[in-house]
């Protein structure tokens, strides 16, 4: 009965101890790996990939991006991952696993994943990371590059076409969401057409979404009844129930985001405030897979291909003859203020505050 | 003055469609938090439907059947499986807004929003401003009035009250308050198809992805806020209609010196505070007590 029971105790003794000694090992691999392996370096693989936080098949930026990375692949012969990563919790295991395959480059869209990026990054050194539409990191990390854009100086060009085409001297302006950089447009709107006189005005207003076009048509048509003949869209889905209220009406006009909605309304886009992003992620990606990576943050703006205000040319050849004409015998001075704000003799203030 | 009150009955009129479904159900015992889910299937379904057949009746028709479809899964979940209607209601909202993401990238690739190329028919110039105005804005006082005295003016209706408040009551009088509910979210269904269509078809040919923007969930708070009754839910609807089209109109007014999002939030702020009133009046206490569970006994 005694040896049973000394059995037993030796055995308890036996899994106490065994589990202690689990534990310790554990504690002393966790320690001794964070000490002596504190990054991961890999990247050999050559694969680029695009981590994007908003669904492909947008007709803008996502799709534009995703064509851009193949289209880069095709010519230089690199592999590519394009990953919708929806849920923010989510973003840094995406991350990880992607730089644990070996990817050289990962690039990541907007603000959101930012974090994930200042995190992940000093731990796979060999790992250049992208984040399109961000802001900059302080310190500079040395495998990371963010890019922002200054759409805001499109926006100032679109006012200023505005202000001096506009009949009723009344522009409008429809953002999504009230973000500090939409607020920026629609104050460097505000600036250009105070540029051109004081009975200039510009109302702005958002519709709360950016996937709302009733809500986006609703807003148009108070803003048109207003008297209002010009209105700058900054509003991705909800811009088309902003077009369509312009199409209601002769002589209403639409300055959009990108070439595809000139076939919502030949005669009422007149113009647009465009953003490449796939152009942009073109020229980041050709740069870090080459000798030309540079580390730090890029602020895109007018005269580098991404971000320009252009005339439709559906608009030319089908809108109200009057409103082309006047279009035309202004369009020298536009080209001029954009000069000089490429050449730095124009300064368009960036104001975030409404 | 026009231009106010048409604003008011485009932006009203799908809402109104939808709120009336919640009434039925509601009516029938059944909180219903799949509104949002159905509308934006009715939404979907009109634009893809005229796309593909080029009528305006197919894609109506289309999103009838796939509504009234998806009001029977939604029954059988709630009544065969015995699934909570909340969280069931709440399944099918999600299942309306990935299915119709779904589909839409399925039948056209990468395209997000689809643009029919014509709407619902409009009154015309014959009617001046109010032209504008598509044939089911027209049609919507009707099917007010038939829901009204659908539910409160015939015997049907006071079966599918009894079925909803006392179930028990019904069954001893040869009522069988699960066919009742299964008929009272068809015809929901029906409704919701009719405001998805006004919403993606009325003033708009466009369908993208996530476009009711909480409308479905607006519509259960004019359910809640007009006691379950087709005219003050009716009149709730208009409520949050009318509070929406004066956010627009502060904006443009008053946009310099209120923030925008303070005027965003004007049609929400209304239907917290309206909710609030109508528990106040109606005994909200008692009606929380019930919610979400569905009586059968």
């Amino acid at each position: 009965m005694t040896s049973k029971i000394d059995m037993l105790k030796a055995k308890a003794l036996s899994r106490r101890t065994f589990l202690k000694t689990s534990a310790g090992a554990a504690l002393v691999a966790g320690t001794a790996g964070s000490l002596a392996l504190p990054t991961r370096a890999k990247a050999a693989t050559g694969l680029v990939a695009l981590v994007h936080t908003q669904a492909a098949g947008d007709n803008g930026p996502i799709d534009s991006m995703i064509a851009a990375l193949k289209k880069l692949s095709e010519e230089k012969g690199f592999p590519i991952r394009t990953i919708y990563a929806q849920d923010s919790a989510t973003f840094p295991s995406i991350y990880e696993s992607l730089a644990d395959a070996g990817a050289e480059v990962i690039a990541g869209t907007f603000n959101e994943v930012a974090e994930p990026i200042k995190e992940l990054a000093p731990k796979f050194p060999d790992t250049k990371f992208i984040q399109i539409f961000g802001d900059p990191f302080e310190p500079v990390m040395p495998n990371v590059v963010t890019v922002s854009y200054d759409y805001y100086l499109g926006c100032y060009l679109s006012g200023l076409f505005a202000a001096k085409i506009s009949k009723t001297g009344k522009i409008g302006y429809i953002g999504g969401v009230s973000l500090p950089p939409l607020n920026a447009d629609l104050n460097a709107m505000k600036a250009a057409a105070a540029s051109v006189g004081a009975d200039k005005s510009v109302t702005g207003a958002f519709a709360g979404s950016f996937q709302d076009p009733a809500k986006g048509h609703e807003i148009a048509n108070q803003m048109y009844q207003d008297g209002i003949d010009y209105i700058q869209t900054d509003s991705a889905a909800t811009d088309t129930g902003i077009i369509q209220a312009a199409n209601e009406a002769d002589g209403r006009m639409v300055s959009a985001i990108s070439p595809e909605q000139y076939k919502l309304g030949p005669k009422s886009v007149a113009a647009l405030v465009a953003l490449d992003f796939g152009q942009s992620l073109y020229n980041e990606v050709e740069k870090a897979i080459g000798p030309d990576f540079k580390a730090g943050h890029l602020s895109t703006g007018l005269g580098t291909g991404v971000v320009d205000f252009v005339l439709s040319p559906t608009w030319v050849e089908q809108g109200p003859p009057d409103l082309v004409a006047k279009a035309k015998e202004v369009w020298p001075e536009i080209e001029k203020a954009r000069a000089d704000i490429i050449a730095g003799t124009l300064e368009v203030p960036f104001n975030t505050e409404l | 003055m026009d231009d106010t009150i048409i604003a008011i009955l485009r932006s009203g009129t799908p809402l109104i469609y939808v709120t009336l479904a919640g009434v039925l159900a509601q009516r029938s015992g059944i909180w219903h938090l799949g509104l949002e889910g159905l509308m934006i299937i009715g939404a979907c379904a009109a634009v893809l439907g005229v796309v593909q057949s080029g009528s305006i009746l197919v894609g109506l028709g289309i999103g009838i059947v796939l509504c009234v479809l998806a009001s029977a899964l939604l029954w059988f979940v709630i009544e065969k499986l015995r699934a909570n209607p909340i969280i069931a209601g709440l399944g099918l909202t999600g299942l309306g807004l990935g299915g119709t993401d779904l589909a839409v990238q399925a039948i056209y690739g990468s395209q997000a929003s689809v643009n029919a190329p014509f709407g619902l028919p409009r009154l015309g110039p014959a009617f001046g401003q109010y032209g504008v105005l598509s044939i089911l804005v027209v049609l919507m006082p009707v099917f007010v009035i038939a829901v009204w005295v659908l539910t409160r003016r015939t015997r049907w209706g006071l079966q599918l009250a009894a079925s909803g408040e006392h179930p028990f009551a019904a069954r001893s009088v040869g009522v069988n308050p699960a066919r009742m509910r299964l008929i009272a979210l068809c015809l929901g269904g029906v409704l919701c198809a009719l405001g998805g269509a006004e919403l993606s078809m009325g003033s708009l040919q466009i369908f993208a992805y996530g476009m009711t923007a909480g409308r479905g969930f607006m519509a259960f708070a004019a359910v809640i806020f007009g006691g379950g009754n087709p005219l003050g839910a009716t009149g709730a609807a208009f409520f949050f209609a009318i509070v929406g089209a004066l956010g627009i109109r502060a904006q443009l007014l008053f946009g310099e010196r209120v923030p925008p999002d303070f005027l965003l939030a004007l049609p929400y702020i209304a239907t917290v505070i309206g909710v609030w009133i109508s528990g106040k009046l109606r005994g909200g206490a008692k009606a929380a007590a019930s919610f979400g569970e569905l009586k059968d006994y």
